[in-house]
């Protein structure tokens, strides 16, 4: 910072120096024919100081500014990585994604600022200190219209702002329509309705075309104004400092370096102008950073955690009197005293209709969310007193809504243990039935997937999840709606594999299809929180209508549901 | 300085010589609309330059003629007409931003739709052939380029260039030799500017790629956040980010490095010629040679003279993305057309049989999908194309929608070639429901009235009405207005099956073509998609495209196709007796489907 300010000086003295050589020059060596080199010398020298010490000052901006940025934005991202599922849920992604972006870019565009504004600061009160010494009258009248540069300058930025926003936002729209266009491109030629794209499109883009000649209008209001203001101070400085020259109280050299200097002003003052505006969207940006990093993480790691067992029988799951609800104010809790006990080596099925508290069970486990009241317990120990680490290597879960990695097969079914050997991988593979895709892959397991990678179908990555969740090993497994994208014809395959994988462990299956519910020792039938009914899948269905209801076995009512 | 900074050009992206003046060409024809107000705007440019080069001169005309010679008159002249020069710049200029921004933002709006109507007549191979996310940049990414361009680019690019001309005009005239002497700095600054508009662009791509990385990283780690807590591997995507973040940080620098040698060039360049002015132009103004006033025009010239270049270096790589960005644009106009409208397409001929005589298709460059196929569908039949994945079902029931055209053999109404058909025609009486509910945005009733955007409230109501599921979209708190993008309003998969299901509904083709989902929708609305799509397939010809066996035993007849060819044709009882290819995905449906346990 230090090393900065210096830089800062030694440009600015460089930089002012130049004129007031160059008007000694024209009146001590040309005018009164004295000698010139000295002058000519002195001004290359001042050059050269200016020269270097622009460079140096702007190395140091732009070098503290990105490292502040970068830290930031390691900060953020950890700390966001931190965050209980509960935060997440509340803020959407793309909104996280902009604290990490753009509010951090408008911070940073300030942070450069600040120490090039030192700079700039510095050059105008030389040049005005030298104004005034020089013939404090014409100082006056040159510089008095350029306090307008940085007022207009500042306005300008403001004006233009929300225009400029408007104009994204309108391309924003037009974009979406585009997009939407490109990705039901089936639709549109399937209703042949192409025309009524086309007429959507137009009215997106003439909205786009009224609003950028909205901005091109403010342009042209300021932009002129400010290149033509400093014109006034140098229209003063020939007809007041013409005189002046002629009367005999002004050399023709101090007009010149009164030209020169007028000029070099005009940058400075429209750069301090433009900080103004960008503090404001910075400090704003800045708030809404330090909102996410002060936000606490809720769940935490007990000070002194109680180890896992690690011998005997191992997964027994225990839910004791749970209550639970997403957000604590309503009325009707999503599990209301829920008591559910599943044995070491069992897999239970649990089924209910939506909202029944069925994936909420799933992720009150592995601690994604604490209780309200009662305690869940893994193989005896209250899930609250283990270390999250230890726990969430205990509990294995494929979420409903399968989320992969941009990275390859590899990667993504080792993603607990990179270092996994290929046999434990390809293992892990097979028994989620997924082997035979990934077999026929361009490059196998090294197959990069994702937004710029190869592009799976929903049960092709439902498959790889799953692999991923047995290849970590643990000892009680939660498969929340994992297979409802796979194809039915292809689902027995997948079946004939999970029975291996869970016939070793404790297994919470949530599923909709009978021969999936089918593979589990006992069936759970969730109710408003719950448990409604337990007993085989036959059993159930046999002698539990509400069962039947669920699982919409009977398919006599038209329009059921509604 | 900094708004021009942030182009880069992609090396495979660059035109040739060749190229550039094609996209050129393209370019001044599409902009002959608005030739009034392009020469016109070009003119004001011009004037505009001329007014910032007038400054210097006359500063010197008042020093020579006025001070010089103490004459207080001419003083004044210099002033009154510097005062002139500075309105007229001020009127010049302002009016040049409003009228080139007509100009190109019009120029902009027509480019959007030519492009938008193009992609609309594309067909579906293209589609399957070219990325979504890369058309919609087109869109996006390269007519933002230009607008950058249109809204200050092209003002700067131009003054830019006329004045670093006009200034060097004018240094000529008023000394050439003086002139000559400070050109021995011109090599320096435009090596060092050529060098530092190849590497900045290089830079530029480096960052731009290094915040893609970063950016996508960021948003993995955000979206990805359950799974990352679920396998607790918390602090190893942190630092695998932050291994992303400094290689940003290290690429930013390197680019920052590049503007800290060049801009002291440029800056010591100004300094070392005005040097030589003063010195030189001293000299001869003591010789009796040049007058002073030369000399300090001279000088004034200078310190402008290096901005320019500055300027110039950095818009050509703007000028460079938006000439790449143009051609790609052009590229996407004249893609031609696989699947075209005929001229003097005739009207779809009713109650006649589909047939498909000896059809055979492949994409191009690819083995067959289909090979030697030949079916007849009479009017009003109902038969499901069933088959393993990537058999060529689907594709046989995209040929009768001509999405594509067959490579041998022809599909016809009656005696008619689909392919003499008129488009508009053709999509009034074939409708294609794709597998997934697509929703555009927009209320539900939108959303159904895409399938005949004139229909009345009344009658979209009726549509929905029709399939069974009335009540269900009315009981949402706002009906049939709900916005179906909105937070809060989501609607389930089934549910947008219904929507999909209800387009079809109000279309009330004679030819309706189901893909049927193979994904499974919560309980409750399979039912209610059931029975909508029996509705739907009652009184018309129907193609389903089954996944399911429920849909299949409701059909007339099921046509099996496998590895391209209709292997098996009968109906659903004759084929599960036959025991062929039908029997046993019937068997493994059945098995799906847990009715043995």
């Amino acid at each position: 910072m230090l090393l900065g300010m210096l830089a800062s000086v030694m440009w600015t003295a460089g930089r002012v120096t130049v004129p007031l050589m160059v008007q000694l020059g024209l009146d001590r060596g040309v005018r009164e024919d004295g000698p010139l080199l000295g002058w000519v010398l002195l001004i290359l020298g001042a050059g050269f100081v200016s020269a270097v010490f622009l460079g140096v000052r702007r190395y140091l901006a732009f070098r503290n500014a990105r490292i502040i940025e970068a830290k930031l934005r390691d900060r953020i991202f950890a700390h966001v990585q931190r965050l209980h599922f509960s935060f997440h849920d509340a803020n959407a992604t793309g909104e996280l994604m902009s604290r990490g972006n753009t509010d951090l870019q408008h911070f940073q565009n300030v942070v450069v600022l600040v120490p090039l504004t030192f700079g700039n600061f510095l050059i105008v009160c030389a040049v005005t200190l030298i104004m005034v010494i020089i013939q404090p009258m014409l100082a006056l009248l040159a510089l008095v219209s350029l306090p307008f540069v940085n007022v207009l300058g500042r306005r300008f930025a403001q004006r233009l702002h929300p225009a400029v926003l408007a104009v994204q936002q309108e391309a924003a729209q037009l974009a979406a329509v585009v997009e939407e266009t490109v990705s039901g491109v089936r639709v549109v030629k399937g209703f042949g309705s192409e025309p009524v794209q086309a007429a959507k499109l137009e009215v997106e883009a003439d909205d786009v075309f009224d609003e950028s000649m909205r901005a091109s209008v403010i342009r042209a209001r300021y932009m002129p104004a400010i290149e033509v203001l400093p014109n006034i101070g140098l229209i003063t400085v020939l007809g007041y400092g013409g005189h002046l020259v002629l009367n005999g109280d002004m050399t023709v050299g101090e007009l010149v370096s009164f030209n020169i200097y007028v000029l070099m002003l005009v940058q400075p003052l429209r750069m301090l102008g433009m900080i103004v505006a960008n503090a404001q969207r910075a400090a704003s940006a800045g708030e809404r950073i330090s909102e996410v990093l002060e936000t606490a993480p809720r769940i935490v790691d007990p000070e002194r955690p109680v180890p896992l067992p690690a011998t005997g029988a191992l997964g027994r799951v225990e839910f004791r009197n749970v209550s639970f609800d997403y957000r604590p104010d309503t009325d009707a809790g999503v599990l209301n005293g829920l008591d559910l006990t599943i044995e070491p080596g069992e897999s239970v099925a649990l089924v209910g209709a939506t909202g029944s508290g069925k994936s909420t069970v799933a992720r009150l486990l592995p601690r994604f969310y604490d209780v309200d009241r009662g305690d869940v317990r893994l193989d005896g120990v209250d899930v609250r007193t283990v270390r999250r680490q230890e726990l969430r290597r205990a509990v294995g879960i494929v979420f409903e809504e399968t989320f992969l990695f941009s990275s390859s097969i590899r990667d993504n079914i080792a993603f607990a243990d990179p270092e996994a050997t290929q046999d434990v991988v390809e293992r892990a593979a097979r028994l989620a039935g997924a082997d035979e895709f990934i077999a026929e892959m361009p490059e196998g397991y090294d197959t990069v997937i994702g937004e710029r990678g190869f592009s799976l179908s929903g049960g092709q990555r439902q498959r790889l999840a799953i692999a991923r969740a047995i290849l970590a090993d643990p000892r009680v497994l939660i498969l929340d709606d994992a297979t409802s994208a796979v194809d039915p014809t292809k689902e027995h395959e997948i079946r004939d594999a999970l029975g291996e994988v869970m016939a070793r462990r404790t297994t919470i299956v949530i599923a909709h299809r009978p021969a999936t519910i089918a593979l589990a020792d006992r069936v759970v039938l969730l109710d408003n929180g719950r448990v409604a009914a337990e007993g085989t899948h036959a059993e159930l269905l046999a002698g539990n209508e509400r069962y039947r209801e669920v699982l919409a076995v009977d398919r006599a009512a038209p329009g059921a549901g509604a | 300085m900094g708004w021009a900074w942030g182009h880069a050009t992609d090396p495979d992206d660059q035109l040739d010589i060749d190229a550039t003046r094609r996209v050129l060409g393209r370019t001044a024809r599409m902009l002959l609309p608005y030739r009034r107000g392009a020469l016109g705007a070009v003119g004001l440019i011009v004037l505009w330059t001329a007014m910032l080069l007038a400054g210097p001169l006359l500063v010197r005309r008042g020093i020579d003629e006025g001070i010089a010679k103490g004459d207080s008159g001419q003083l004044n002249v210099s002033i009154g007409l510097y005062v002139v020069v500075a309105i007229v710049s001020y009127l010049c200029f302002r009016n040049a931003i409003v009228l080139l921004a007509r100009v190109g933002e019009g120029f902009l709006r027509d480019m959007r739709t030519r492009v938008f109507d193009s992609l609309l007549r594309q067909s579906m191979a293209f589609y399957d052939r070219e990325k979504a996310g890369v058309l919609v940049s087109r869109m996006t990414s390269d007519v933002d380029s230009l607008q950058e361009l249109v809204q200050f680019g092209l003002i700067m690019f131009t003054s830019a260039a006329l004045l670093l001309i006009g200034s060097f005009v004018i240094l000529m005239v008023l000394s050439w030799q003086l002139m000559l002497l400070c050109a021995v700095a011109v090599p320096f600054v435009a090596l060092a500017s050529v060098k530092f508009q190849r590497d900045s662009n290089k830079a530029y791509l480096a960052v731009r790629e290094e915040i893609g990385d970063t950016l996508s990283t960021l948003q993995e780690g955000i979206s990805g956040v359950r799974v990352v807590q679920a396998f607790a591997r918390e602090e190893v995507e942190a630092r695998r980010f932050s291994d992303a973040n400094f290689s940003l940080y290290r690429t930013h620098m390197a680019s920052v490095r590049i503007q800290c040698w060049y801009l002291p060039i440029v800056e010591f360049a100004g300094a070392a010629t005005t040097a030589l002015a003063l010195g030189v132009g001293g000299w001869m103004v003591r010789e009796g040679r040049l007058s002073l006033g030369t000399v300090v025009a001279f000088i004034l010239l200078l310190s402008t003279l290096f901005e320019p270049v500055q300027q110039l270096s950095q818009l050509f790589n703007m000028v460079q993305s938006a000439t790449a960005s143009l051609h790609k644009l052009y590229g996407l106009i004249d893609e031609p057309l696989e699947i075209a409208d005929p001229v003097d397409g005739v009207d779809m001929p009713t109650g006649e049989p589909i047939v498909l005589d000896s059809v055979s298709f492949g994409y191009a460059g690819g083995d067959p999908v289909l090979r030697d196929v030949d079916l007849e569908i009479a009017p009003g039949e109902r038969v499901a194309f069933v088959g393993p994945t990537g058999a060529g079902k689907s594709t046989m029931a995209k040929l009768i929608a001509r999405f594509y055209d067959p490579t041998v053999g022809s599909v016809r109404v009656g005696d008619v070639d689909l392919r003499d058909i008129g488009l508009r025609s053709l999509r009034d009486h074939v409708v294609v429901v794709p597998q997934e509910g697509y929703l555009f945005s927009g209320t539900i009733a939108d959303n159904i009235r895409v399938a005949r955007p004139e229909a009345s409230d009344a009658e979209v109501r009726d549509a929905i009405d029709r399939i069974g599921v009335l009540d269900r979209f009315e009981q949402l708190p706002e009906g049939l207005a709900t916005e179906v993008r909105e937070r809060g309003s989501r609607l389930s998969a089934g549910e947008k099956q219904l929507v999909s299901l209800a387009r079809a509904a109000l279309a009330d083709p004679s030819v309706l073509i189901l893909d049927e989902a193979t994904s499974s929708v919560d309980p409750g609305t399979e039912a209610a998609v059931e029975t909508a799509m029996e509705t739907l397939m009652r009184d018309r010809t129907v193609i389903a495209i089954a996944h399911r066996l429920s849909t299949s035993e409701r059909c007339d007849r099921v046509a099996v196709v496998s590895d391209g060819r209709l292997v098996e044709l009968g109906s659903h009882d004759e084929l599960v007796a036959a025991g062929g290819h039908y029997f046993a995905l019937y068997d493994a449906w059945v098995v799906g489907l847990g009715h043995d346990s």
